[in-house]
């Protein structure tokens, strides 16, 4: 199958912009906030509906960084200071590790607005992986880091099968951390293997899809360990990606193609994305073709909204191009 | 200059109300043009009566461009007042030092908000043509400042490769599109061209004006400089600096902040005619006094001496992130240390970490003064 989807947080539409700036000035209170966040969270849906999305999610406006909801909702954590979200002009609350963490109520069920899910269509959730949460909090608790990764993987699989519970068919983690090196000339292998034990972790007895989405980072690094992690599918950022080296490997795994550029404003030529697309999926699948997403590269929010909108029909478009081309 | 320690800020200052409010020709309170008439006394600036009339005109061109000059002069008399050796104007006829070069520069669009960090949101443009260079957007700005002082005067220059860094780049994207099939070396390439088009169509242009018109000294303020810390990415920034700044007869510096300093120290050598490092050490300095132990904050300078840095340092010695107003002793101590780890007091500049555009004049003013005493101290202390 080729399916499309996002993968991760969509940007805040001008009219929230204006809200949540008014709500900093105080000039609206809490309840206008969560008005317009359920307004705008409606018109995201509505916009990767029209899109043709295989899967959709909230568009997680609410999340001031992907790391926050952990940040604050799990025990154990305090809120740091500001720090460089990878090399963007972007920053995120460094989660300090001050006791071991535990999770006392959901954390992602609890900020999604579920009741704005269309209910004819699969679901997806996007968390943070632990590879990434671990290796960008400061750890002033535990005494070495894997305990660190395999406590918060631990969480991430109640977390998972709360959200399928809640309908949710589909999860996403997101783990730039494990590709972004940029001071590093190879990847540690053995790094590799601790990410690859506490996603086992994480996943483990969970009734959905899983997807690991490494952005802002060269996919090929960690290849071929990574075709061996217990997930579903495999997101790479093919903006960031050696072509060439990616092309030596040979998969089994679905994959989610990141094809769309979330950091760059000009909007794909679907054209050329279809033929990038139909070459990468013949050189990757030399047996058979697994399943394939077509999807921006990392988080759209790096764009305003109206940019993002007309890149998600990119996708879309892509997509359903991509299923003629195979299937027809 | 002459006397050890000579002191200056890197750039900005806050906008007082009556400069934001009046530029935008909106009516100001009383305790507005009260904070006027009282900043106005205590810096002994003259002809007060003819700034509350201007302020109670109607909005026009030509009250906007007095206010402009009035709040430059007020910033200019602070500097002075505080006893900065090297100063500007505060930066007060700029609006941010990102959207005033590219609204001034053709060749770029705004595409609206994203955001920087929870509701905190930054105007972001695009590159939408080759960048071309319409009119000066530092020289009038300059020309001013240096009418109204006698002191040695910086000028803060926005570097081409933060605007680049903070710009989408479609024009050259698209321009490239179908020329590389690996997306990665596509957008490096595209990035590349737009930075080198910018210095020689846009930054190179403005450079030579201010140094045609009697700059001495221009600061280049980068700080997007480590934001992408690969080698490529590095080289690339040090060759920009240095098409940048050739062949002018001119001082440069540097200024670089919240960044990863062992990045930046691996490449510093490299910056051909960069006079000055300006970097901020106390927002990660401790706050008490003493050398050695004591300045947690200031270790990193290791690494740029021991890559063969051989110039002077801008050495961020006030943290403008906090109303804390470090005392004379602190500053001294922080110089004290920053000496004895170079080996040589003469390379030495007592400045801020950055512009103080977050913090009111009254505590700007304050940590100024103290950062003046604490050179002087700290000279006292070397006899």
């Amino acid at each position: 199958m080729i399916g499309c989807y996002l993968t991760g947080m969509l940007p805040r539409p001008k009219e929230l912009i204006e809200i949540t700036r008014a709500y900093e000035r105080r000039k609206v209170d809490k309840n206008e906030l969560e008005k317009s966040f359920r307004k705008a969270t409606e018109k995201v849906i509505e916009a990767q509906m029209v899109a043709g999305f295989s899967y959709v999610t909230d568009g997680m406006l609410k999340w001031q960084d992907l790391l926050r909801p952990f940040t604050e909702g799990l025990s154990g954590i305090e809120l740091g200071s500001l720090a460089r979200w990878f090399n963007n002009n972007t920053f995120y609350r460094k989660p300090i590790i001050v006791n071991a963490i535990e999770r006392r109520k959901n954390i992602v069920k609890d900020i999604t607005y579920l009741e704005q899910m269309p209910k004819s269509f699969p679901w997806k959730a996007i968390l943070p992986a632990p590879y990434t949460f671990v290796s960008i909090s400061e750890n002033r608790c535990y005494k070495n880091e894997t305990e660190f990764m395999f406590d918060y993987a631990q969480i991430i699989n109640e977390e998972i099968k709360s959200l399928a519970e809640a309908g949710f068919s589909y999860v996403q983690l997101s783990d730039p951390a494990l590709v972004y090196e940029p001071l590093a000339s190879s990847v540690k292998r053995d790094k590799l293997a601790l990410a690859n034990d506490a996603l086992t972790i994480a996943v483990k007895g969970t009734p959905v899809k899983t997807c690991l989405q490494a952005f802002f980072g060269d996919f090929s690094r960690i290849l071929p360990e990574a075709l061996d992690f217990p997930v579903d599918h495999l997101g790479i950022d093919l903006y960031e990606t050696n072509f060439e080296k990616l092309k030596e490997y040979s998969f089994e795994k679905g994959v989610a193609l990141g094809l769309v550029d979330s950091r760059s404003s000009l909007v794909e030529n679907q054209d050329e994305l279809v033929t990038v697309a139909k070459e990468l999926i013949d050189s990757i699948y030399r047996s058979k073709m697994s399943e394939v997403f077509i999807c921006p590269n990392c988080d759209l929010e790096f764009l305003p909204w109206e940019r993002a909108e007309e890149k998600m029909k990119v996708i879309g478009g892509v997509s359903k191009r991509l299923r003629e081309e195979f299937y027809e | 200059m002459n006397k050890l320690f000579p002191t200056q800020e890197i750039g900005s200052l806050a906008k007082p109300k009556w400069r934001v409010k009046g530029y935008r020709g909106e009516s100001l309170s009383k305790a507005e043009i009260v904070e006027a008439v009282k900043w106005g006394r205590k810096l002994r600036i003259e002809n007060l009566d003819g700034l509350v009339k201007l302020l109670g005109e109607r909005d026009s061109p030509s009250r906007r461009k007095a206010i402009l000059e009035w709040s430059a002069k007020y910033a200019i008399r602070l500097f002075e007042k505080a006893g900065l050796d090297i100063i500007f104007d505060g930066e007060q006829w700029r609006s941010e030092m990102y959207e005033h070069v590219v609204r001034k520069t053709a060749g770029f669009k705004f595409l609206g908000y994203v955001k920087s960090f929870d509701y905190r949101y930054f105007n972001k443009a695009a590159c939408i043509d080759k960048p071309k260079y319409v009119k000066p957007f530092y020289l009038d700005e300059f020309l001013f400042t240096r009418e109204n002082t006698e002191k040695e005067v910086k000028v803060p220059f926005t570097g081409p490769y933060t605007l680049v860094d903070w710009t989408f780049n479609e024009y050259y994207e698209k321009r490239l599109s179908g020329e590389f099939r690996d997306f990665r070396m596509r957008k490096f390439e595209a990035k590349r061209e737009f930075l080198f088009d910018l210095i020689k169509g846009v930054i190179r242009p403005e450079i030579s004006k201010l140094v045609d018109s009697g700059a001495k000294w221009i600061q280049i303020d980068e700080p997007a400089a480590t934001t992408n810390p690969t080698d490529e990415e590095m080289e690339l920034f040090v060759e920009s600096f240095n098409e940048t700044v050739k062949g002018f007869h001119c001082t440069f510096s540097l200024h670089n902040c919240y960044s990863n300093y062992e990045v930046l120290a691996k490449y510093a050598c490299e910056l051909r005619n960069c006079s000055q490092l300006a970097l901020e050490f106390a927002n990660r300095d401790s706050r008490q006094t003493g050398i050695g132990n004591a300045r947690t904050g200031y270790k990193e300078i290791k690494l740029f001496e021991d890559y063969g840095f051989h110039g002077n340092y801008g050495l961020g010695v006030i943290d403008v992130h906090t109303d804390f107003v470090e005392p004379p002793e602190l500053v001294r101590d922080r110089i004290l240390h920053a000496a004895k780890m170079i080996d040589d007091p003469s390379r030495i500049h007592v400045s801020t970490d950055c512009g103080l555009r977050t913090r009111t004049w009254e505590i700007s003013f304050q940590k100024l003064t103290n950062m003046v005493l604490g050179a002087e101290l700290t000279r006292k202390a070397l006899e």
